[in-house]
């Protein structure tokens, strides 16, 4: 056995079969697509090629992980787009230069490969990968504002054809092992390391003469259906509608995707390449990709390990109590018992209970991943229950009962002392001030708000408030909980609607108002989703229902002795409920009118508001107002300390109420406005429409000093 | 510049545009030469004088494909010295050709000009050429959805029901029921024959004379799937965002036939024709193109119409006769709704919902149409006009002579 290495790559050649290995080792223990990775395999491929008697290659990594893609501290900083393609034209020259090498090149895949990680085995002529559940494999780069720019989007529909290639890429989801074998992702799998590298080595054996690339063949014929033909033209007809339907043009690294891979695919290999290549530049160095990156990559994962945040070793909860069997409190019971957590779910209405155990069945059922064994297994850690007396031990209990002081009070005397010795209290009010919350509590030390989202198996996020008497070891212990749970933990401090239902309040009261006003309706949830917002605002509220909206208003007054009773929007509200009967979804009349999967506004909306037409109107006019509302009140947050830090802005506003993800957050909305243009823009909008948009000090004084929330 | 006169319009019937057609063996080039050929055999034309033949064909592959035009003309035994020019405006194509032609006469370029249009639906399918809309970077840019959708959208927008599009398709196969039983087109059909002469088709065959309100009222949206499950629909909100949703109204009843079918239109100056001895039926008397938002595409005919109008100095009520193709029934009523039109004027004798709407050939077809009713009914002044995909229209006004 010969060896070498090289700063990425540690090189072996087995003289005796012919193979040489080239083991991704790089610097730490993550392997990454970067310059010194272009360089390594690039020398690696030299190296492989000086043996004699070179018989074949096995790409793999000496590393947990296979690769895990593109250095993203490498990517942030490319602005300039001549030397955004110098790098990656020269990327794809090393890859072009392995995939032509002239010997079969198997790549054993012993880990997960995600992006530019990827893309190398697509360079590969044969892939294994290992067996198991751990192992991601694909192409995420959309998420992050970009595409496949190491010949991902050229490489992967000449393997498994346009359409899974197209459905890949553009969602950008990761698939474990199994999955991609059954995509065509890979072509083999196998159940150990070893395996994985046997596997590579017994095909390399098997294919001598398999040296090239399908499409650098003479003869090559495409996946059907065949680039430019009418099933191929039909599918990117599809793709382009689906895509709008879904993104309304916000997001143009997925478009990019698709016009890559349609402009590419009908040309020459190398020359396909260049189209990739520019569309991929056009994306990476963009404003959009820059949020998207920050928010989604380096927030995200510093949320995730909760950087900055108290910790505990364990949250130490083997038994919780969930008080409150609506949707909010089984999904809580499900997912917590899914962690292997022992659950008492207690209600006091048998129904509601039995209500609650349905739902917790359904999901386990939807787990179709899980055999009865282990389904069962989950639903038999929840013990459904009418009496308290169940509930004694708990080491935490999360009470998710009707939204009122007095009965939250009532709930936390009663309860709290059946608690285990040094048990936790939270409450999962949205928006009720945990400090007066932690007023009924013996220890008020051990209460915490814990507010998730609806629906709690799917929501992401935790907003986490910290009261003023919670103690630093009940936030990291609910920290460490919410990350058993595998949500994004943000921990706010108090105040009422904490910072999630107080931005997402202004959202939709000022769609109200717009209704209100004049404004067509129709163009309001058009206009929230051109600005990237997730869920129109109406629709929202006839989901979360009218009545719920106004009570939440009425509470909101208790609390911040800020009355808005002669708001027109809150006028049209009681109009809405008390006269029209208009509850929302669940009455199948709210803003919209329900008829089976139909959904359409209320023609009535414009009676209602009689003669009432704004001055100026029109998508931009109101998406304007929509985002404008919002990130001023992301700004006073912070000014007020509800909010510790700008990740927590970003993270909670676009995992939490859905905030437009292609902003990457409030506060980078406001960047690439400009914040002296978002000044502007409060000041002429309170003139017109009131206090409500005054801009926060924060931001005018940014503005006075040219400042802005990010760098550039 | 001089005038150009229409001497005289013939044209193919149209055949069924699949396999089951009468026209579905006849290759393009044969089609469009059968019409060729009677031009010049009625009108005892000397093709030495004919400087060109302009034909309009949309999709131009397979035996399409090429300059279709050319080899018609040779296929017809035109003399060497007659050229072929083809072109593509989509459905305005076959009207193109005779403006083209027009405007070549008018301004002295040429003096005898054979204009008109081919489209064997049957034999190369629609969209089969590929092009540009299915670019997905020109979806992003610009947006574009599929016609049928685009006529939903239209109802919308002009407030046109379901009730009304059935209605009018029904008249479009009554008129043209009756028009064909009358002899009508007796004048510019000309039969197709094989190369033994065998008859294979000598009438519109696409009419449905047992057509009923009942019939129609009971047909599906055709473009419900793609508008809503495929999400097309809201691809129209970029120019429309207040169109909540669509209501897809248009079936294969209320929409343009597929058809195959080819026509020819003998166009010159008055002087050629005095030196062939040819008596001119009409003049045009204005003509106009025009180009709006590609995404509804389908309103062209308005601003087209009002371009030729100023043409020819005319209002629209100096014009007796109209012929608005029928590509979906919303778009000849968005057009009358628009001018506030008599329906009696319009489209007299059916439509394309009727007969079928032979792309490249429907507007040399059409002003063979309205002629035939102008002479018919001792009228002056007709016009005809189609909407035309991406966003573009197209006018042409002719006055008897």
């Amino acid at each position: 056995m010969i060896t070498d290495k090289n700063d990425a790559f540690e090189l072996s050649f087995d003289p005796e079969t012919g193979i040489a290995t080239l083991a991704l080792a790089m610097a730490g223990r993550v392997n990454k697509v970067d310059e010194i990775f272009a360089r390594g395999l690039d020398a690696g491929v030299d190296w492989a090629k000086a043996r004699a008697g070179l018989k074949g290659v096995i790409l793999t990594s000496a590393h947990k992980n296979f690769c895990v893609g593109a250095d993203i501290d490498g990517l942030v900083p490319l602005r300039d787009a001549e030397r955004t393609l110098t790098w990656v034209a020269g990327l794809n020259r090393v890859f072009r230069k392995l995939e032509t090498m002239g010997v079969p090149v198997a790549c054993a895949l012993v880990g997960s490969a995600l992006g530019g990680g990827y893309e190398v085995a697509l360079a590969c002529h044969h892939r294994v990968a290992l067996d198991s559940p751990k192992v991601q494999i694909g192409l995420p780069e959309v998420s992050l504002g970009v595409i496949p720019g190491a010949g991902g989007t050229q490489r992967l529909p000449r393997l498994v054809g346009i359409q899974k290639a197209l459905e890949h890429i553009t969602m950008g989801q990761p698939v474990r092992a199994a999955k991609a074998y059954k995509l065509g992702l890979v072509e083999a799998l196998a159940p150990t390391r070893e395996a994985v590298v046997a596997a590579a080595r017994q095909w390399i054996l098997d294919h001598p003469r398999k040296t090239r690339q399908a499409w650098d063949e003479k003869g090559y014929v495409f996946p059907a259906p065949a680039p430019d033909s009418e099933d191929a033209r039909n599918i990117f007809m599809a793709a382009t509608a689906m895509i709008f339907k879904k993104t309304v043009g916000t997001m143009p690294q997925v478009e990019a995707v698709v016009s890559a891979m349609q402009e590419g695919i009908g040309l020459t290999f190398d020359r396909a390449l260049e189209v990739e290549n520019r569309h991929f530049v056009r994306c990476a160095i963009s404003d959009q990709s820059k949020d998207m990156i920050r928010t989604f990559w380096y927030f995200r994962n510093a949320a995730m390990k909760a950087d900055g945040l108290p910790s505990a070793e364990t949250h130490g909860f083997k038994k919780v109590g969930i008080l409150g069997a609506g949707m909010m409190g089984a999904g809580l019971a499900f997912i917590c018992a899914q962690r292997g957590l022992e659950v008492v779910l207690k209600d006091i209405v048998a129904a509601q209970l039995e209500a609650g155990e349905a739902h917790c069945v359904a999901e386990a059922n939807g787990k179709k991943h899980l055999d009865a064994g282990a389904r069962q297994a989950i639903l038999d850690r929840i013990t459904y229950s009418l009496d308290v007396a169940d509930l004694a031990g708990c080491d935490l209990v999360i009470e998710a009962v009707l939204e009122s002081d007095t009965v939250k009070h009532a709930v936390t005397r009663e309860i709290e002392p059946l608690l285990a010795a040094g048990g936790v209290w939270a409450s999962n009010t949205s928006a009720i001030p945990i400090t007066h919350l932690a007023t009924a509590a013996a220890h008020p030390d051990r209460f915490i708000g814990l507010h998730f989202f609806s629906p709690v198996e799917k929501m992401p996020l935790l907003e986490i408030i910290r009261g003023e008497l919670t103690s630093d070891l009940t936030i990291g212990r609910a920290v460490r909980f919410a990350q058993d749970l595998g949500k994004i933990p943000v921990l706010v401090n108090d105040g009422y609607g904490f910072f999630t239902s107080r931005v997402f309040a202004t959202y939709l009261m000022e769609a109200v108002q717009m209704v209100a006003e004049g404004h067509d309706p129709v163009l309001i949830e058009w206009a929230a989703r051109r600005a990237g917002m997730v869920v129109p605002p109406l629709k929202v509220y006839d989901e979360v229902t009218l009545r719920l909206g106004l009570k939440a208003v009425e509470q909101a007054e208790r609390y911040t002795g800020v009355s808005h009773a002669d708001a027109p929007a809150i006028k049209l509200l009681h109009e809405l409920v008390d006269e029209h009967g208009r509850i929302g979804k669940i009455a199948k009349a709210g803003f919209y009118d329900y008829a089976g999967k139909e959904r359409r506004l209320w023609p009535g909306l414009g009676a209602l508001v009689g003669d009432a037409r704004p001055a100026h109107t029109g998508v931009d006019v109101i998406a304007d107002r929509l985002m404008l509302i919002q990130v001023a009140e992301v700004a006073r947050c912070l000014e007020e300390g509800i909010l510790r830090e700008k990740r927590d802005a970003e993270i909670a506003s676009i995992f939490g109420i859905g905030f437009a993800p292609s902003s990457g957050g409030p506060l980078a909305w406001i960047d690439r406005r400009g914040v002296a243009r978002v000044v502007e823009q409060l000041t002429a909008l309170a003139a017109e429409h009131g206090p409500r948009f005054t801009p926060p000090r924060v931001l005018v004084d940014m503005a006075a000093r040219g400042e802005r929330f990010f760098a550039a | 510049m001089g005038d150009a006169y229409i001497y005289d319009a013939v044209r193919t019937p149209r055949g069924k545009g699949r396999s089951s057609g009468s026209l579905y063996t006849v290759r393009p080039v044969e089609l469009l030469a059968t019409a060729l050929r009677a031009l010049r055999d009625r009108n005892g034309l000397d093709t030495t004088q004919v400087d060109d033949v302009v034909a309009g064909c949309v999709t131009q592959t397979a035996d399409q494909g090429g300059c279709i035009a050319r080899y018609a003309a040779l296929t017809a035994g035109y003399d060497l010295d007659c050229a072929g020019l083809t072109l593509n405006r989509f459905c305005g194509s076959g009207l193109e050709a005779i403006n083209h032609a027009g405007a070549m006469v008018a301004s002295g370029y040429a003096d005898l000009i054979v204009a008109g249009g081919v489209e064997s639906m049957s034999r190369v399918k629609m969209g089969s050429d590929g092009g540009a809309v299915w670019d997905p970077a020109v979806q992003w840019q610009i947006g574009s959805v599929p016609q049928g959708v685009s006529a939903d959208l239209l109802a919308m927008l002009f407030g046109i029901t379901r009730e009304q599009v059935d209605a009018f398709a029904l008249r479009s196969q009554q008129r043209a029921t009756a028009a064909r039983e009358a002899g009508h087109f007796a004048r510019s059909i000309v039969p197709v024959r094989d190369d033994n002469g065998h008859l294979l088709l000598d009438h519109d065959e696409l009419i449905r004379p047992d057509t009923t309100a009942e019939g129609l009222a009971a047909l599906k949206p055709a473009f419900e799937m793609l508008g809503k499950t495929f999400g097309m629909d809201e691809l129209t909100r970029r120019e429309y965002p207040q169109v909540e949703s669509i209501d897809h109204i248009h079936h294969a009843g209320n929409s343009s036939g597929i058809v195959d079918g080819a026509a020819a239109v003998l166009v010159g100056s008055r002087e050629k024709g005095r030196e062939l001895g040819l008596t001119p039926r009409a003049r045009i008397r204005g003509v106009g193109i025009s180009g709006e938002e590609p995404m509804l595409m389908l309103t062209g005919p308005i601003p087209s119409t009002r371009k030729a109008l100023k043409k020819a100095s005319m209002s629209i009520s100096d014009v007796d006769l109209i012929e608005v193709n029928e590509a979906f029934a919303a778009v000849p009523l968005a057009f009358m709704q628009e001018y506030d039109l008599d329906p009696e004027r319009v489209n007299v004798d059916g439509g394309a919902i009727a007969m079928g709407h032979p792309l490249g050939a429907t507007g040399a077809v059409l002003l063979s149409t309205v002629l035939g009713a102008l002479e018919r009914r001792d009228l002056t002044t007709g016009l005809v006009t189609l909407c035309i995909g991406g966003g573009m229209g197209i006018a042409t006004i002719i006055e008897r002579v």
